[in-house]
């Protein structure tokens, strides 16, 4: 899994900035069991709009690659579904820790 | 007629009565233009009462609310509001502040009624969610991130970013500039510009000691930059290994070309911000003195007098229109927003560029010695031409004279 952050404030620095990489074969069981959880939450969730009328809010790029398939989700500050946000805040923890 | 003529008319009633009475025509007929003024400015505000619900007032009320890290706007927790005392945590006063400051700036500079010039109430979001490394206006709303202690600290501690962001809402009121390639840079400059102005206006600060920098506080002692961007020097805000050089443009010749999408910052609505911020820094110190005097209002008329599609080159002619307008034709002001322009690869429209150095380096000369009259300096000029003339007359007549 990768996470790509864009925008805001510092925009121009997150363009330099690498995304973040999980290796989930690396995760204990019950982590990898809630990650999967919180990822099967956020999928069915509809793309979001791009916001119209937010400035210097984020947006957040999730790429789940699995067994060749891959998947993408993007979701902004201003437009999160509640299920992204909590996929999205379990994964800043996790990088956060390492 | 004169009972329904409220307490805020200039002239008091009894008296438009008896001048409407006048035998003389021009006394009877200025009478009578008065209170059709009046009757109209009446029907104005009552139309305008009317849409009370959709025109946000609240004569600028401030009011801050607390996230407690978490994302959602709606279920925050009211930490201050204008009539409350102060709070505990230093964020929400910082908030509060900030906004009380960029309010009073455009009220006292510019005579604008909060954002939307309508009294707009200003609603400020702390604490959003964990370690959220930015602040954002939201359409409606502006929100800090405390910064994740790393690299980032809390976004509450700059004036210039919190004054940035309003800046987003008074643009979404005036220009409306699309955020995307160069209208979308446009407006991350007008909320750089008039951000760094509020500051600027806060401190005191004249143009030439003023720091150009945006958000130097929202870094992290340990991090190696100096500010998120310098108006002063685009791309030279900071270097270090770890996020590396400052991208920002400082001229039209290293316009960055980025994809129109949130991958590619909307096509470099941050990076490409860089030109147009060089251009006001170089105008306000090529006019001389406070920067939100002559150079933001020409910036601020300009912004009024621009569309959501204004791109670089539009924005530039109408700056120098506006100062045209707002201070005669070749004044020093004019001439300092033709250098600025010319200085970053923009060439104002319909002036030819011969023409364009010429000017320029009058208006430059006049910036050494300070704000002058412009009709002084063009005088200067029309002076050193004639007696230039006058030499080679006398130089032609001399060789005349030798054959």
């Amino acid at each position: 899994m990768t996470l790509e952050t864009h925008g805001g404030q510092a925009a121009a620095i997150n363009l330099r900035l690498p995304p973040k990489v999980l290796d989930t074969d690396t995760l204990p069981e019950d982590a990898s069991a809630e990650l999967a959880r919180l990822v099967a939450g956020a999928v069915p969730e509809p793309a979001a709009e791009r916001p119209d009328r937010a400035r210097d809010a984020m947006s957040y790029t999730i790429t789940v690659e699995d067994g060749g398939r891959s998947t993408v989700l993007t979701q902004s500050d201003t437009t999160m579904s509640p299920a992204f946000a909590s996929l999205l805040s379990w994964l800043e923890n996790h990088f956060a820790q390492q | 007629m004169t009972r329904t003529c409220r307490p805020n008319c200039i002239v008091p009633p009894l008296l438009l009565e008896k001048l409407l009475r006048s035998d003389k025509t021009e006394v009877h007929q200025a009478a009578l233009d008065t209170l059709l003024t009046t009757a109209g400015l009446r029907g104005e505000r009552a139309v305008r009462a009317s849409f009370a619900g959709t025109a946000t007032p609240g004569n600028g009320r401030r009011t801050v609310f607390d996230c407690q890290n978490g994302r959602s706007l709606p279920v925050s927790a009211l930490a201050r509001s204008e009539d409350g005392p102060a709070s505990t945590d230093d964020s929400v006063n910082r908030a509060f502040d900030g906004l009380g400051t960029t309010h009073d700036f455009y009220h006292e500079v510019f005579n604008r009624n909060s954002i939307d010039d309508r009294g707009m109430r200003l609603d400020g979001y702390v604490h959003f969610s964990a370690k959220y490394n930015n602040a954002f206006w939201d359409g409606q709303q502006m929100v800090f991130g405390d910064g994740d202690g790393e690299v980032f600290t809390d976004f509450t501690g700059s004036l210039d970013v919190i004054a940035h962001e309003l800046t987003h809402g008074v643009t979404e009121n005036t220009a409306g500039l699309a955020y995307h390639d160069q209208s979308g840079a446009l407006n991350e400059s007008i909320s750089d510009v008039f951000g760094s102005l509020v500051k600027q206006w806060f401190r005191k600060e004249s143009a030439d000691t003023a720091d150009w920098l945006i958000g130097p506080e929202v870094f992290t002692p340990g991090i190696d930059a100096d500010a998120l961007r310098s108006m002063k020097a685009p791309g030279q805000a900071y270097d270090n290994a770890l996020f590396g050089k400052d991208p920002q443009p400082d001229h039209m010749s290293r316009f960055v070309h980025l994809p129109d999408t949130e991958r590619g910052d909307n096509g470099g609505v941050h990076i490409n911000s860089g030109i147009p911020n060089k251009a006001f820094y170089l105008t306000a110190t090529g006019i001389g003195g406070f920067a939100w005097e002559a150079a933001g209002l020409i910036w601020y008329e300009a912004l009024k007098a621009s569309t959501a599609e204004t791109q670089f080159q539009d924005f530039a002619d109408t700056t120098y229109q506006k100062a045209e307008a707002l201070y005669g034709a070749g004044s020093a002001e004019q001439l300092a927003v033709l250098a600025a322009w010319q200085e970053v690869g923009i060439q104002i429209t319909g002036v030819p560029a011969g023409v364009a150095r010429t000017r320029s380096r009058a208006g430059n000369r006049n910036g050494s010695t300070g704000r002058q009259d412009g009709l002084t300096a063009l005088a200067k000029q029309i002076g050193i031409l004639t007696t230039q003339v006058t030499s080679l007359a006398k130089d032609v007549a001399a060789l005349k004279g030798k054959k």
